[in-house]
């Protein structure tokens, strides 16, 4: 049976997890972490950096670093959320050329696919090296609210690292699965999701024989975790323009130190009451000395920092409950998901907004991707005992005279679907009308997303409103939309079928497929040199400590010495070979390395 | 013979136990000729070494704080290294800055150990120690001064200095000389070239007094005293980054430094014992 991972694709973080033995578990990485910055990074050398490291110089190398590419995945580039994107960003954002959005990055362009499928290709990395197996099946999760396109641009992304995405999910659903995984629980819950770099709220009920179903979700893609560390960096820089009359901000080495000390700060808050920034040798006062920053900051500074950021989360909640037509009585458990949930004072708030403790029952990090973990062993394994009803992200409809939307599928339906109504003509003797399909929420179409258009002619000609079609829209158990008209007199008829599209061609796709995988193939055999170069070093180093010994030993005999020439021989070997590269050479040489380091230690254990 | 021969320099003469009764063991006799050792043991080294364990007049550690120890002088005179030679040309551009050379290289010497270095060797006060008001008054005249202008005009032949300074391996001082050349004419292939040259030569040259890349570094000072330590702030942000974790070349990798600048710093931590290797 395939092993199936299941992957949280985040804006700010991605983790990975798998079902083993019936136990979802999350696969740490190597340094030990479950999270994986979901950043990627392009040195001065032209070396790709991914996750840690990456953000590790995300500020000294800002633009070359690119974070939060899921605000920009499977976006228009003329979508309000770009534009936002392309005025904040630190690094370059251009227009593709199917109107998509492309990063630049040390002049060259990568899709927004592109650069999710390196951080994909980083946890399916981080799996394989765990199981000591290839992984080539996963579901992956996206946030509910993610239209048609976002989706497919995802599964791309999942393509491009190399992964055949058997299913995406929502994030809330995931973590649903995740509190109800071994559980027989029928309640309506509230996923609150406060992430590094997004805010998300879901209301989802879990039905008998594990249905799980998104009523409503809500959100806002520009608020999180880097806010409230960017608020803690305003403190910080403020106290010490104070003390020093200095500007922190001026200087990228003291911003990064500051970001990552913001962070750990925020972090630590959330266990102790207060901790203090330590960072010496921050910056230079010009006087040929460096100055220290050491401050102190508690919990209460920091919820006052915040403070607005929680409103605004629990400001979001109200307007959701209110569109789902609930009552906050209704919500019978809140799960706390995103590790802004681990502060307090958001603890407090949800609370006191929900009137009920929020379940601590879920590991606010890993709980989205346990879901997907969970998920993806049901779907190869036998049980085929969950069954996920995803709802339309977005209502659909078509747009009418004026530049208004006409609502035909609210948002939030269950899938599979289908509606109809009935439209008239809008002009005398008009033989043809322009059926456009699109996607949102605004009342006028231009602010909403256009997913296609056809045109249905041969209408009997007569006054306006006297010609009545009828517009179908059915959306099937793939998400595949079919939009239908018909004139009912005639019943000559027109239809489309909106697929999704990531902005991205098949033969664009398949290039960047064959650049991921010789990207793993130099990867790997990189990390083979240097296991290899490693191995021979060990025993470079350990022989040559001996041979002083061994030569002393020896020395009265010829065969000793034709011994120690055989070794200096191999060493040399193996030492041009490291600084060659040559892996084929340097891992032959191990053997011969091996027993000399053999042979010379028993030499020298026979004198002792 | 000692507990552990294998310590021993071949060179050295067997180190006197500090408790006699500690090496009171039977002895076998060693598959070897003993007269043969005694005599090469007792002959002239021909390669003397610093004793690792020799006593050293090393001060007490202040609070903890690690203090650079200059190497041991060896008994036999050898040819300086590359690393010895930046050093001693950086502080030569601090102490002579009248001539043209020693303020060209002065810049150079703004690589962020160095003060600590040179105090430490020319038997000033140690690295972190306050100045004295005269001195702090001195540092703040020297820190308001402007710096010397360094321009290509100053330099009668620039490019003929700069292939000077390479043919002697002063590739710090060619660099330095090449940048200056490319500062007024960008284009000037040799400059470039030189410039290309001389930071491979100096990467290569503290990448190797580093170590394989691979290794890990630590920091040695506890954290609560970094503070008392002198160093400038491009230091202070590479040791920022020395996480006990990351390899050198991950060090590299985020420093967003040049690399040759983000080798000389951690190089001169390592020097400083600040820094060393897991």
């Amino acid at each position: 049976m395939d092993k199936v991972i299941g992957i949280d694709l985040g804006t700010t973080n991605s983790c990975v997890a798998i079902v083993e033995n019936g136990i979802p578990t999350v696969i740490p990485n190597r340094g030990g972490y479950k999270t994986t910055p979901s950043m990627v990074a392009v040195t001065e050398a032209g070396k790709r950096l991914v996750g840690h490291i990456a953000k590790r110089q995300a500020i000294t190398n800002a633009e070359n670093t690119v974070y939060a590419a899921k605000r920009l995945i499977g976006r228009k580039w003329n979508s309000p959320q770009v534009k936002n994107s392309v005025a904040t960003s630190s690094y370059r954002i251009v227009q593709g050329p199917h109107n998509d959005v492309r990063i630049v990055l040390r002049d060259k362009e990568y899709s927004v696919s592109e650069i999710s499928a390196m951080v994909l290709q980083e946890m399916k990395l981080i799996a394989e090296d765990y199981l000591g197996d290839e992984v080539r099946k996963a579901v992956i999760t996206v946030p509910a609210y993610f239209n048609d396109n976002q989706r497919q641009a995802t599964k791309d992304a999942g393509e491009i690292a190399g992964l055949d995405v058997i299913r995406i999910i929502n994030e809330p659903t995931a973590a649903a699965l995740s509190y109800g995984f071994g559980k027989n629980v029928e309640k309506t819950i509230a996923v609150y999701d406060f992430g590094g770099g997004t805010f998300d709220i879901s209301i989802l009920e879990i039905g008998s024989s594990g249905v799980f179903k998104v009523i409503a979700t809500a959100g806002d893609t520009f608020l999180g975790g880097e806010d409230v560390d960017a608020r803690v960096i305003d403190w910080l820089v403020q106290g010490f323009r104070e003390e020093h009359g200095m500007d922190l901000r001026q200087d990228r080495m003291a911003l990064q130190r500051l970001k990552d000390a913001a962070e750990k700060a925020k972090c630590e808050l959330s266990s102790v009451r207060e901790t203090e920034v330590n960072l010496p040798f921050i910056i230079s006062s010009g006087r040929n000395e460096a100055l220290h920053l050491q401050r102190t900051i508690d919990r209460q500074a920091l919820e006052g920092l915040s403070n607005d950021l929680i409103e605004r989360t629990i400001d979001i909640c109200r307007q959701t409950l209110s569109d789902a037509r609930l009552a906050k009585e209704d919500i019978e458990e809140v799960l706390l998901v995103g590790g802004m949930t681990r502060m307090p004072k958001i603890q407090l708030a949800v609370a006191e907004f929900f009137e009920r403790e929020p379940c601590k029952g879920v590991h606010p990090d890993e709980s989205v991707a346990l879901g997907a973990g969970i998920q993806g062993s049901a779907l190869v394994g036998d049980k085929h005992d969950m069954v996920l009803l995803d709802v339309t992200p977005h209502a659909l409809g078509i747009m009418t005279q004026g530049g208004y939307f006409e609502e035909l599928i609210p948002q939030n339906t269950t899938v599979p679907t289908h509606r109809t109504k009935i439209f008239t003509t809008s002009r005398d003797n008009q033989t043809a009308v322009k059926i456009v399909v699109m996607q949102g929420e605004s009342e006028r179409a231009e602010e909403d997303e256009l997913l296609g258009e056809f045109i249905l002619t041969g209408l009997r000609r007569a006054q306006k409103g006297m010609v009545e079609i009828e517009v179908n829209f059915e959306i099937n158990a793939d998400g595949i939309v079919s939009v239908h008209a018909k004139d009912l007199e005639t019943s000559k008829e027109q239809s489309i079928d909106v697929t999704a599209s990531s902005g991205l061609t098949r033969d664009e796709i398949r290039n960047m497929m064959e650049g991921a995988k010789d990207y793993m193939v130099e990867r790997r055999s990189s990390e083979e040199f240097e296991a290899a170069k490693q191995e021979a070093e060990r025993f470079v180093s350990e022989i040559e400590r001996l041979l002083p010994q061994v030569e002393q030993i020896v020395a009265a005999s010829d065969f000793g010495r034709d011994a120690i020439d055989k070794a200096r021989t191999i060493v040399t070997k193996a030492r041009s070979a490291i600084a060659k590269r040559d892996i084929a050479t340097v891992k032959g040489e191990i053997e011969g390395l091996s027993r000399t380091h053999r042979m010379f230690k028993g030499v020298v254990a026979k004198t002792h | 013979m000692t507990d552990e021969p294998s310590k021993n320099d071949d060179t050295l003469p067997p180190e006197p136990p500090d408790d006699v009764h500690a090496n009171e063991r039977p002895t076998v006799n060693p598959p070897f000729d003993l007269e043969a050792f005694a005599r090469v043991a007792s002959a002239p080294s021909e390669q003397p070494r610093a004793r690792s364990d020799a006593p050293t007049n090393r001060p007490p550690s202040l609070h903890g704080i690690p203090q650079f120890e200059p190497e041991p002088r060896t008994a036999r005179i050898t040819l300086t290294n590359e690393v010895e030679q930046e050093r001693a040309r950086a502080q030569s551009g601090r102490s002579v800055t009248s001539s043209v050379l020693s303020i060209a290289n002065a810049r150079a010497s703004s690589s962020p150990q160095v003060a600590a270095v040179q105090a430490a060797e020319d038997g000033g006060p140690p690295p972190g120690a306050a100045p004295s008001s005269i001195e702090a008054a001195v540092l703040d005249a020297i820190g308001e001064s402007a710096p010397p202008e360094i321009t290509e005009r100053m330099i009668e032949d620039p490019v003929a200095e700069m292939r000077e300074r390479f043919s002697l391996g002063d590739y710090s001082g060619a660099l330095e000389m090449s940048e200056l050349i490319l500062a007024e004419e960008p284009d000037h292939v040799d400059a470039a070239e030189c410039a290309e040259n001389c930071r491979t030569v100096l990467e290569n040259m503290y990448a190797a007094r580093l170590g394989p890349l691979d290794r890990v570094p630590v920091v040695l000072v506890p954290r609560a005293q970094m503070r008392w330590l002198s160093m400038d702030h491009r230091a202070g942000f590479v040791l920022s980054l020395i996480d006990g974790s990351s390899s050198v070349d991950m060090v590299l990798d985020v420093s967003g430094m040049p690399k040759l600048d983000a080798l000389r710093i951690l190089h001169e931590l390592v020097q400083q014992k600040i820094v060393s290797f897991r």
